[in-house]
């Protein structure tokens, strides 16, 4: 066929010369041959039926979104740092046995390793200055489970940021500082045990932040390509007194908060849940450090989503019996812009009203908006009461899975939730979890007065937090 | 403005990057980015443009670019998790804002100054943000009721169930071993020479603060030897 009679535009509205198998009403001709509108290029296969169904077959295979990018091709970092490891280049801090580990699926079907128990909270700057009830929640519910802090966690001072909230607002960093930062904190956490009597490795790192997931992962990537980039921070490393042998420690998985919530759901919903949640209507927005850098290590379940979204946050309420609604704009951004939060204020709360609040009431009328970051969460609750200035009167209560999560098997709203941070109408969600706020808000004040006369109610022996025993 | 030569050699340093060769792998001009970018809504930004400037090499676009565009990003990634290419044009941006740093271009410096106290406290304390940060009088556009409950932020903080977080101006508590091993990353990986040219002002507070810490860990150390020494 010459290459003039390809030519679309020369639409056939009579469908003449479609060729074998009459056009479809509704299907458009483009210029008198072909199949449904694809161009006369588009030719009748005349496949039997058996040959046509394994040729679909064949094709639905290759167009599955797990396999649609570039998973097959891609390289999973973890399988090269087991070489380095074996050159006795790096130590690999391993999920092992004693961790409790299960096993989900990530975007291409990969496996990942969750360790559920020995954790070392690496605590986020974002959810313990503004949303501390994230940490408490999270706490709390290993207290549930009968986890012995000291033990089977441990949330210690000797530890910083991971940075990237900053570098990612004002480029001040670069990758070798991000990747000192998380090899020390992460080396910390290796050799954490210790001072407790156990062996290196003993607490495995779980990482609060999502934007600390991010990074973390994306520079573990850098220093495993990058031989250059290793031995520059082993010298840090060795400075600082942070080598293992003289080798850097890298873990064998970063591992986020909300992971762990997500393998641990069933058995939260089905051994502490005390609250029906099945009238409350949940939207869910995923952090987009949690699925959008280094995105072939987020979670995917089939049974979540259909597996075409990231399974985390959406799995934890479908778990507790909530009704989770979808909405358009599930994929945006909160608006959050890490230096547009605190100088750019226009487009952060611009934005967080337009493409997240105004939609999650007016299409989902949900109750609750859930999260599993921290910025995501400070930009949605509280940018919400400015809205008003704009004739933009939307309210959602915001929160984190954890918190909805710890609300949902019987925690105090104000002494482990900790709403009281909050600006969103949290208020408005409790009392139709038929949890009395007011009440709840007295006890807390009451209790405030004890806790000025130095009578403080602690999750954990605070002296583990300086080192000290359990 | 910059000479041709100055603008060519932000490039270089832009294109030096190790990281740029996986930031940028090819464009289509598809535009899924720009259309996913959160910013592209309410700036004069697209993802797009800064991903052709530099696939294309046009150095003077560049250099005009990175003078309020590439400011714009949110750096929320949506654009490399879409791109077909596997681009990250929001990795690309953080690239451009290192070197314009680097470079002392005014805008960085500009764009930077209400930020300041975020990297001072990031820089001193390992902590972007403390709770007297989050305060009604610094954000009066989060409204009157910031916080449900009235009480002075001392108290409030107490009132958590964890030792760590019982902090006013960190958003936990870290160590001061810890605090100066940090300062020493910063030295090592050239994070307090970028501080330098940004805001002059700023560095030198930051550097008294770390002198301070420094001392403050010395004089501890010498207190343990004592204590062994007894």
């Amino acid at each position: 066929m010459k290459p003039t009679e390809q030519s679309p535009g020369n639409h056939n509205t009579s469908a003449q010369g479609a060729g074998a198998g009459t056009m479809k009403p509704g299907f458009h001709n483009t210029d008198g041959q072909g199949i449904a509108g694809h161009g006369s290029f588009f030719q009748p296969t005349n496949l039997s039926s058996a040959d046509a169904a394994k040729a679909t077959e064949w094709v639905r295979k290759q167009v599955d979104r797990r396999t649609l990018d570039l998973g097959e091709r891609m390289d999973d970092i973890r399988e090269h740092m087991w070489e380095l490891e074996k050159d006795g280049q790096i130590i690999v801090h391993r999920v092992g046995d004693e961790h409790e580990p299960k096993m989900v699926k990530t975007l291409f079907g990969w496996d990942k390793k969750i360790p559920t128990k020995q954790l070392w909270h690496h605590k986020s700057c974002g959810q313990c200055g503004n949303i501390p009830g994230y940490p408490t929640s999270l706490l709390w519910f290993m207290n549930k489970f009968g986890y012995e802090p000291g033990k089977d966690y441990l949330d210690e001072t000797d530890q910083t940021s991971c940075t990237a909230w900053n570098y990612h607002g004002s480029g001040i960093g670069n990758v070798e500082s991000l990747a000192a930062v998380f090899l020390r904190n992460f080396h910390q956490a290796y050799v954490s045990g210790k001072q407790h009597g156990f062996e290196l490795g003993h607490f495995y790192p779980l990482v609060h932040c999502g934007t600390s997931f991010g990074n973390y992962k994306e520079i573990r990537k850098y220093l495993i390509e990058s031989a250059e980039l290793r031995e520059k921070v082993t010298k840090i490393l060795g400075k600082l007194g942070r080598l293992v042998d003289g080798k850097l420690v890298i873990p064998e998985e970063i591992v986020h908060y909300s992971e762990w919530v997500h393998v641990m759901r069933n058995r939260i919903a089905s051994e502490l849940q005390t609250i029906d949640m099945s009238n409350i209507r949940v939207t869910m927005h995923v952090a987009c450090h949690y699925y959008k850098m280094v995105h072939e290590d987020a979670i995917y379940d089939a049974e979540t989503l259909n597996g075409n979204r990231t399974a985390i946050g959406t799995a934890i309420a479908e778990a507790l019996g909530a009704q989770v609604i979808d909405y358009s704009t599930w994929y945006d951004c909160c608006g959050f812009g890490f230096r547009h939060i605190i100088s750019e204020r226009e487009f952060t709360r611009s934005f967080t009203m337009d493409r997240k609040i105004k939609v999650a009431r007016q299409e989902a009328n949900a109750d609750v908006m859930i999260g599993n970051d921290t910025g995501c969460i400070t930009t949605m609750d509280k940018n919400q009461w400015i809205g008003k200035a704009h004739g933009q009167n939307y309210q959602v209560p915001i929160m984190a899975d954890v918190q909805l999560a710890a609300l949902a098997c019987g925690a105090d709203p104000f002494k482990i939730v900790q709403l009281q941070w909050h600006a969103s109408p949290c208020e408005e969600l409790v009392e139709k979890m038929g949890i009395d706020w007011n009440k709840a808000k007295g006890n807390f004040e009451k209790y405030l007065k004890e806790v000025e006369q130095g009578n403080i109610e602690y999750l954990y022996n605070p002296e583990l937090a300086l080192g000290g025993k359990a | 403005m910059a000479t041709y030569a100055e603008m060519r050699e932000i490039y270089e340093d832009i294109r030096n990057d190790f990281r740029y060769d996986h930031e940028l792998n090819g464009c289509l001009n598809c535009g899924i980015c720009t259309a996913t970018c959160p910013a592209a809504h309410f700036y004069d930004f697209s993802p797009r443009e800064i991903v052709q400037l530099l696939w294309t090499e046009n150095v003077e676009q560049i250099y005009d670019a990175m003078q309020e565009k590439i400011w714009a990003c949110a750096q929320c990634m949506t654009c490399a998790a879409r791109c077909p290419f596997k681009n990250s044009p929001g990795g690309l941006i953080a690239i451009m804002r290192e070197v314009s740093i680097k470079h002392g271009m005014q805008s960085a410096k500009d764009v930077l100054r209400p930020f300041g106290r975020v990297m001072l406290k990031l820089i001193t304390t390992g902590n972007q943000l403390s709770p007297d940060m989050i305060q009604p009088d610094h954000f009066p556009d989060w409204g009157p009721n910031i916080q449900k409950v009235e009480g002075d932020l001392k108290t409030l903080r107490k009132a958590i169930p964890v030792r760590t977080l019982q902090t006013t101006d960190t958003a936990w508590e870290v160590s001061l071993k810890t605090s100066v091993e940090m300062y020493t990353i910063w030295e090592m990986t050239g994070v307090m020479d970028s501080l330098q040219i940004v805001d002059e002002n700023l560095f030198d507070v930051i550097e008294d603060f770390i002198d301070e810490k420094r001392e403050d860990y010395n004089d501890w150390l010498e207190t343990q030897e004592d204590r062994k020494d007894d």
